[in-house]
């Protein structure tokens, strides 16, 4: 049984990238009629659908702050998405996991002083699974948010990194990430630097650290050109629709 | 997001243009919405399909996967449904709130495709008699609700049905009764399911006052005080009947609405086929002249 190769001597990936490139980016804002607000986005095969509700009423008058909005995260990942079929239930405990880095990744960044005793819900949904999945739901929440009109200090930014063979390499998939890579996912805010959220998976050497997050926010920047070039086109096409 | 709340005001308006035969957006009683389908979004999936009812979206994915036979039927496969609302389509469907609704559309949708008024060939899809067989998972999310979502999901499942293709197996006979088989890897070799234009369309008639209409938005919804939906077949064949909310039916009227339900259905089922049948060959045309085939899935424009 050949070991799978993933990176060649000659600097290739799996599937032919090179080691700091990441992989296609497609995204859309407005997609439900419904909802405030509505984002998705195809990283590679990863596909994420992000609906976003709000301010709203809260359903669960205890659980209202005096002086700020909740946050409400849910996670779901469609049956379908893995190659094996497999149905997770709604308390399964990564989803939850996932749920709660989301919420606090972006709780320091929407304004919720500005709506007090209201609740905004971010409903994530995850069609495609194929690696880099807290990334793109880390992304598709921030356009998602804007696309609602929900103030926020700045983007939120996520990029993933790991380290093939001592070489740092640039948003895993499915099959680097199964291979027992190390991962680092990194969201940040692009205008101030600031990271906001830092997740390692698997074992990494200290002395390369610095290099695999360099690489990430490298990789965040180059993320955050294409979602504002993204909102902005959504926003011309919207400003067409208002003038027609 | 409208509240799932009704006033009487707002009620006996509805009524009344139903009596008039002329609804809110315009409709007749028996007319159906704008329907945008599109099959083939999912690569991972065996197969798949979005319908966009009005404004009610649905998603279904279709996998299928090689599992142990029911020792009851030993020579068949099986097929498993299953339905999710995401609360991204009420905010009532938040947390454990949609459970009550999944098991219920999960049902009526089992209740159409187990057994053999689905229409699909069970016994193709066994592999090896008495071991292993092919089994059909059938996932459908709801992303949004404006009315009339049970129709929508079937729509939806019926188009990613025809859209599955199942890898073909090699079977080896190794002598004493025992076999192995291999699943054949090349994607050209995969087959569709077979019967799959023998499934059925549910059209679900809701009744207002004293008539009925089909296709309702969420008001009309709660202005209805009983649903019935009928599975419908290709051949006119009734493949399900189901009486749902709280309310009853006059037996002449049900008659009525049961023919009724037959008659929408036909038409329909041959316009959603010719479209499925010309898409696919639109799809075979592009791959032939090794054009990329383009999916829109959600990049559709909405607004």
């Amino acid at each position: 049984m050949s070991r799978l190769e993933l990176l060649t001597p000659e600097g290739l990936r799996i599937d032919g990238r090179r080691a700091n490139e990441l992989r296609k980016i497609t995204a859309k804002t407005s997609v439900f009629s419904q909802a405030d607000g509505s984002a998705y986005i195809e990283q590679g095969n990863t596909k994420c659908l992000v609906a976003v509700y709000g301010p709203r009423e809260a359903r669960r008058r205890q659980q209202t702050l005096a002086d700020r909005a909740i946050i409400n995260v849910e996670f779901n990942v469609a049956p379908f998405s893995t190659s094996e079929r497999k149905k997770r239930s709604k308390s399964d405990k990564r989803s939850l996991e996932l749920a709660t880095c989301i919420r606090q990744t972006f709780e320091p960044v929407i304004q919720t002083n500005q709506f007090p005793r209201s609740q905004i819900d971010v409903y994530i949904q995850l069609f495609q699974h194929d690696g880099g999945v807290l990334q793109s739901c880390i992304n598709a929440t921030t356009m998602a948010l804007i696309d609602a009109g929900i103030p926020m200090l700045d983007f939120v930014c996520a990029c993933s990194a790991g380290c093939i063979e001592k070489v740092p390499v640039l948003d895993l998939n499915n099959l680097e990430e199964s291979a027992d890579t190390p991962e680092l996912t990194l969201a940040m805010l692009p205008r101030t630097g600031k990271v906001n959220l830092v997740e390692l998976e698997s074992r990494l050497h200290i002395e390369q650290l610095e290099s695999v997050m360099d690489l990430a926010k490298d990789g965040c920047i180059q993320i955050n050109e294409m979602l504002d070039k993204v909102i902005r086109q959504n926003m011309d096409h919207l400003m067409g629709r208002m003038k027609a | 997001m409208p509240a799932p709340l009704i006033s009487p005001a707002e009620k006996s308006y509805i009524e009344q243009g139903i009596e008039q035969d002329c609804r809110a957006d315009g409709r007749g009683r028996l007319e159906y919405r704008h329907i945008v389908l599109e099959s083939g979004l999912l690569s991972q999936a065996s197969g798949s399909a979005r319908c966009r009812l009005g404004d009610s979206d649905v998603l279904v994915g279709v996998k299928v996967e090689i599992g142990e036979v029911d020792q009851e039927n030993p020579n068949v496969g099986r097929i498993v449904c299953n339905v999710e609302c995401s609360p991204s389509a009420s905010q009532q469907f938040e947390g454990r709130g949609a459970d009550d609704i999944n098991n219920t559309l999960t049902l009526s949708l089992d209740r159409l495709y187990n057994g053999p008024q689905s229409g699909i060939d069970l016994e193709k899809l066994c592999i090896i008699p008495g071991q292993n067989c092919w089994v059909i998972y059938i996932d459908a999310m709801v992303m949004d609700c404006a009315g009339n979502l049970f129709d929508c999901i079937v729509m939806t499942t019926r188009a990613a049905l025809h859209n599955t293709r199942i890898p073909k197996t090699e079977i080896q006979d190794l002598g004493d009764g025992e076999f192995e088989f291999d699943v054949v890897d090349d994607i050209e070799d995969a087959e569709s399911i077979i019967g799959w234009d023998r499934s059925p369309i549910s059209v679900t008639l809701y009744k207002i006052a004293d008539r009925y209409i089909i296709d309702p938005t969420i008001l009309e919804e709660l202005c209805s005080q009983v649903t019935l939906t009928v599975g419908v077949n290709k051949e006119g064949q009734i493949c399900g009947i189901q009486k749902s909310a709280t309310g009853s039916i006059d037996p002449s009227l049900l008659t009525e609405m049961i023919q009724s339900a037959t008659n929408l259905a036909k038409p329909l089922l041959q316009q959603l086929d010719t479209k499925l049948l010309e898409d696919e060959a639109q799809v075979q045309e592009k791959r032939k002249l090794g054009q990329p085939v383009e999916k829109l899935g959600f990049f559709a424009a909405v607004i």
